[in-house]
């Protein structure tokens, strides 16, 4: 993504005023501030820079109110399964989940998104700027927009940006992010999810692969064999990013910062921690996300003291799928083959325990097999 | 004349009575805030002016992949 001058950023195209359904909204209306004043220093006192956030029903309910019901409960403005997370391996003293309650607004909640910064400008999280000088944009471009914040992950994936891996399928075929994952999906449909992995309209494989379990469909026994036993990922994805520890706090100036202390392309197959009707699979990739116990040290120790109530590699569906992969080249590329799959001996001691229900025992490698499928 | 002065009494009212015409919707064209963030010399002066009054927001510690 192209970094903007400050002054592009907030640089409005003319051309907004022949906008049929906005272009009649004086920037005021949404945005406050004083349109007579010459000083664009007084002019901006009480200016709102998006107005989309945290209550978009002024700026967008209006004409939006279908969408706008929705909005607080849409995933990319509640961040609510972030935070059950953190909460669910924080400590239970209020003292200290109020420190990491601050460490958490500090650092964690930068991280939504809002009509504004999907539809107009880039997100706050990536510096913001206006995607087209305020023209809103109906379908959010992918670069700017969706894979400004899931870069390291999703973005190095799908373009096929690690080093000897190949990019998805998907993005061959031209595919860019609405294409699965549509409005309604982003939009949120008012229920509250604990989890992003339940939310009803979120895309599945099949709902365009709809022949796979069909007699006349290539590869039928394979994908019949393997089905509600492996997800999709297992069999089509390349390796993908995973991240370590990751700590925050504030430099000496007052700033906030992160740092992760290491990241490293790796595939693992684990036992499905999310199962589920949705989800009904015994085998799943895994990735290893960058929650550390002491993440939040520098607010407050021991933030993070049930820490092993929930697995550090987790359900992962990452975006670089291919038809030919590894481990998919014969049976015997992924039966029998322990390398693939997440073992003890690939857990660090410290989060063994988080991860017991994930840990794939050795019994449980599929055996090598003898017949191979025509 | 008379059809003259239905003519004119038209026109007015479509000038300024008929909401999305040109007259109206645009009105917000001649504000400060248009006129500025639609130039980009403005725009160019007065964000280098913000740069010198206001420090760098982004720590320089952030290091690794979020």
């Amino acid at each position: 993504m192209e970094p903007l001058a400050p002054h592009e950023k907030i640089f409005v195209d003319s051309d907004i005023v022949d906008d049929e359904n906005h272009g009649e909204i004086a920037c005021h209306e949404c945005h406050g501030g004083n349109p007579d004043d010459p000083n664009w220093n007084t002019a901006h006192k009480g200016v709102v820079k998006d107005p989309t956030y945290p209550d978009a029903t002024t700026a967008c309910g209006d004409c939006h109110d279908e969408i706008n019901e929705n909005y607080q409960k849409s995933l990319h403005v509640s961040l609510r399964p972030y935070k059950l997370i953190i909460d669910e391996r924080a400590s239970s003293n209020t003292v200290i989940r109020n420190k990491l309650g601050c460490a958490m607004n500090t650092h964690c909640s930068e991280c939504h998104s809002s009509c504004g910064q999907c539809h107009i400008s880039r997100p706050n999280s990536v510096e913001g700027g206006f995607l087209d000088g305020h023209l809103f944009q109906k379908k959010p471009p992918m670069q700017e927009v969706c894979t400004a914040c899931h870069g390291s992950r999703i973005q190095k994936e799908y373009l096929g940006e690690h080093e000897g891996l190949l990019p998805s399928i998907h993005k061959e075929k031209n595919m860019k992010c609405d294409k699965c994952h549509t409005g309604e999906e982003m939009h949120g449909n008012g229920k509250d999810y604990v989890h992003r992995y339940d939310v009803e309209n979120g895309p599945k494989c099949v709902d365009c692969h709809k022949e796979i379990y069909k007699r006349e469909a290539k590869n039928v026994i394979t994908h019949r064999i393997h089905k509600d036993k492996a997800s999709c990922h297992v069999c089509h994805s390349q390796p993908y990013n995973n991240c370590s520890a990751c700590h925050v706090g504030k430099d000496k100036q007052g700033l906030a910062f992160f740092k992760t202390k290491s990241s490293w392309v790796d595939f693992k197959i684990g036992l499905n921690p999310l199962k589920s009707e949705k989800r009904p699979e015994k085998f799943v990739t895994l990735r290893h996300v960058p929650v550390d116990k002491r993440t939040f040290d520098f607010y407050v120790k021991d933030a993070l003291s049930n820490f092993d109530t929930l697995p550090t590699w987790k359900l992962a569906t990452p975006h670089n799928i291919r038809l030919k992969t590894t481990q998919n080249a014969s049976c015997n590329a992924c039966h029998g083959n322990e390398s693939l799959f997440l073992l003890e001996k690939d857990v660090e001691n410290n989060e063994k325990k988080a991860n017991k229900n994930v840990l794939v025992p050795v019994n449980l490698i599929p055996k090598k097999q003898k017949w191979q499928p025509k | 004349m008379k059809y003259f002065k239905v003519i004119g009494v038209a026109v007015a009212f479509c000038l300024v009575l008929i909401p999305g015409n040109t007259f109206l919707c645009h009105a917000y064209e001649d504000t400060q805030c248009f006129q500025c963030h639609t130039s980009a010399k403005k725009l160019i002066e007065a964000t280098r002016e913000i740069a010198k009054a206001r420090p760098a927001l982004k720590s320089a510690e952030t290091s690794g992949e979020g």
